[in-house]
């Protein structure tokens, strides 16, 4: 089940990834939310369900703004198709090969979200897309806390606030300074 | 340190909204820096690194929404970067497994401290004609002296087996930033991205002090800290005015200014190098050598800077004088500052 949630958190991301459209965002944005809480949940207990509620948050606010539409694998998406497979790939490597003992999937989702929402950040053009990698960001940060082997439910809350909070930002518009 | 270079980074707000120059919002500008006061003190408090960087994230976020001329999408890119490496490195150094995982982790989070501070490799977009707190010069000469010391003060004890190679990451690191940002500084044609560049070469020395894992690298590290806060960040500010009008002016004040900037005793920027050399000549004799060529570079590119604040009057001057006369008590007796850092 927990293997599950990890393919689900990486499918979120490659959506992202893979997406220009508000749509495909905002489905990615929950599929990262639910994919994270399901492989946090086991470590941390409940909460793990604040990365969901503030991902979840972020997915309706994402519906606001950004191109109207799914925008799933526009044309020319092949590198970023690539991107997203490679990513999985080397993140799966790392967490299960690389690195030993329990929590192979908390360490592959938090992972493959990190390093593909790093590469949407740097890549995007759109305000849409970057505050989208950076909520997914915060959800990803959040739920690497459970890595620790102690710890409270404050990176959780944060992680969520940030997530909500940050999907608000495309709405502000831009202005002379 | 994280209290003191606190209490610096309150000083420079102080002296920013205090003496700003006229026609600039000043109640506004307050607002903006007692929010980064109220995180910056958030980090610097901080159970742990997981908490630290996500603050950093709500900080990209807090920044992106001050009205500015850069793009909502390239305020976020950097910061969100350097969220990234660090993420990434702090999870590598709970995985168990490859003894080269610690190694791996060190790399990640150095690189990660460059990006929050928007150093080489990873220099943040800069606009010339963007106000301080919306721009980059807002992570690189405000934010990032406190997120890095609380960045580096928790990354040793996670990666014990790895703090030589952290260490030496950090030097090389520095040395880089110290030879291209006071180069870049005194060749570029632009006033405000000269001044960009200095920041980038006295964080190169800072990047070196913390790398050198000595009392005497922490020092000077925190002294060039606190002459960043204190000195280079509100001369920036006033600057700006002269830097638009494109005027320079070579009187005392000019001239005791980039005094200042290019660490020149009394001030607080030579006891940082005099520190700063003694403890690179304890770890490696020939590193000293080459920061004590580095340092020279600083003069050139210094005096540039003097002549570009202009002819400073009013609330200016007066600032200036107070920044003056901060660094060079600094300078003159900088124990109680190292003292209150337990240095």
């Amino acid at each position: 089940m927990i293997e599950a949630a990890a393919f689900v958190a990486w499918l979120g991301a490659a959506v992202i990834v893979l997406s220009d459209g508000r749509r495909g965002m905002a489905l990615g944005l929950a599929l990262v939310a639910a994919g994270l809480t399901g492989v946090a949940l086991g470590s941390v207990g409940w909460p793990a369900l604040l990365l969901l509620a503030g991902g979840w948050a972020a997915a309706a606010l994402r519906l606001r703004s950004g191109a109207t539409q799914w925008g799933l694998m526009p044309p020319g998406s092949t590198p970023r198709l690539l991107l997203a497979v490679v990513a999985g790939f080397l993140s799966l490597w790392l967490a299960v090969s690389v690195s030993i003992g329990p929590g192979g999937p908390l360490r592959f989702a938090s992972l493959a979200v990190l390093v593909l929402m790093g590469a949407t950040a740097v890549q995007a053009e759109e305000p849409a897309v970057a505050a989208t990698a950076t909520a997914a960001l915060a959800l990803a940060l959040g739920a690497a806390a459970a890595l620790a082997p102690a710890g409270n439910f404050a990176p959780y809350l944060v992680a969520g606030a940030i997530a909500g909070g940050i999907s608000l930002l495309p709405a502000a518009k831009q202005r002379a300074a | 340190m994280s209290t003191v270079l606190l209490l610096a980074t309150a000083g420079a707000v102080g002296l920013t909204v205090g003496f700003a120059p006229p026609k600039t919002d000043r109640s506004t500008l307050l607002a903006q820096g007692i929010a980064a006061l109220v995180a910056l003190a958030a980090v610097a408090i901080a159970p742990s690194l997981d908490l630290v960087i996500l603050i950093v994230l709500a900080l990209a976020g807090l920044q992106a929404v001050i009205a500015g001329r850069r793009s909502i999408v390239a305020r976020l890119r950097a910061p969100t970067v350097a969220c990234v490496l660090l993420g990434a490195g702090l999870a590598f150094t709970r995985f168990e497994g490859s003894s080269r995982l610690p190694e791996l982790a060190a790399v990640l989070i150095a690189t990660g401290v460059a990006a929050a501070t928007g150093v080489l490799p990873y220099i943040h977009e800069f606009d010339q004609e963007e106000a301080a707190a919306p721009s980059t010069i807002a992570w690189i000469g405000f934010l990032s002296p406190v997120l890095v010391v609380a960045v580096l003060s928790r990354v040793y004890t996670l990666i014990p087996t790895a703090g030589a190679p952290l260490g030496a990451i950090l030097i090389g690191l520095g040395l880089v930033n110290v030879i291209w940002g006071s180069i870049a500084a005194w060749r570029t044609e632009e006033g405000a991205r000269a001044w960009h560049y200095s920041f980038m070469a006295d964080w190169g020395l800072a990047l070196c002090g913390f790398g050198m894992q000595v009392a005497d690298g922490r020092s000077a590290a925190l002294l060039i800290l606190c002459g960043i806060l204190l000195g280079r960040l509100p001369l920036y500010t006033w600057s700006r005015p002269a830097l638009a009008e494109r005027t320079q002016n070579v009187r005392p004040v000019n001239l005791l200014a980039a005094a200042m900037l290019a660490g020149a005793a009394p001030f607080a920027g030579f006891a940082a190098r005099v520190i700063l050399l003694r403890g690179a000549t304890v770890v490696y004799w020939p590193l000293a050598l080459v920061l004590a060529v580095g340092l020279l570079l600083w003069l050139p590119s210094s005096l540039r800077l003097g002549k570009s604040l202009g002819l400073p009057r009013g609330r200016q001057a007066i600032g200036i004088a107070v920044a003056l006369i901060i660094n060079a008590a600094v300078g003159f007796y900088p124990q109680p500052v190292l003292s209150l850092a337990g240095l």
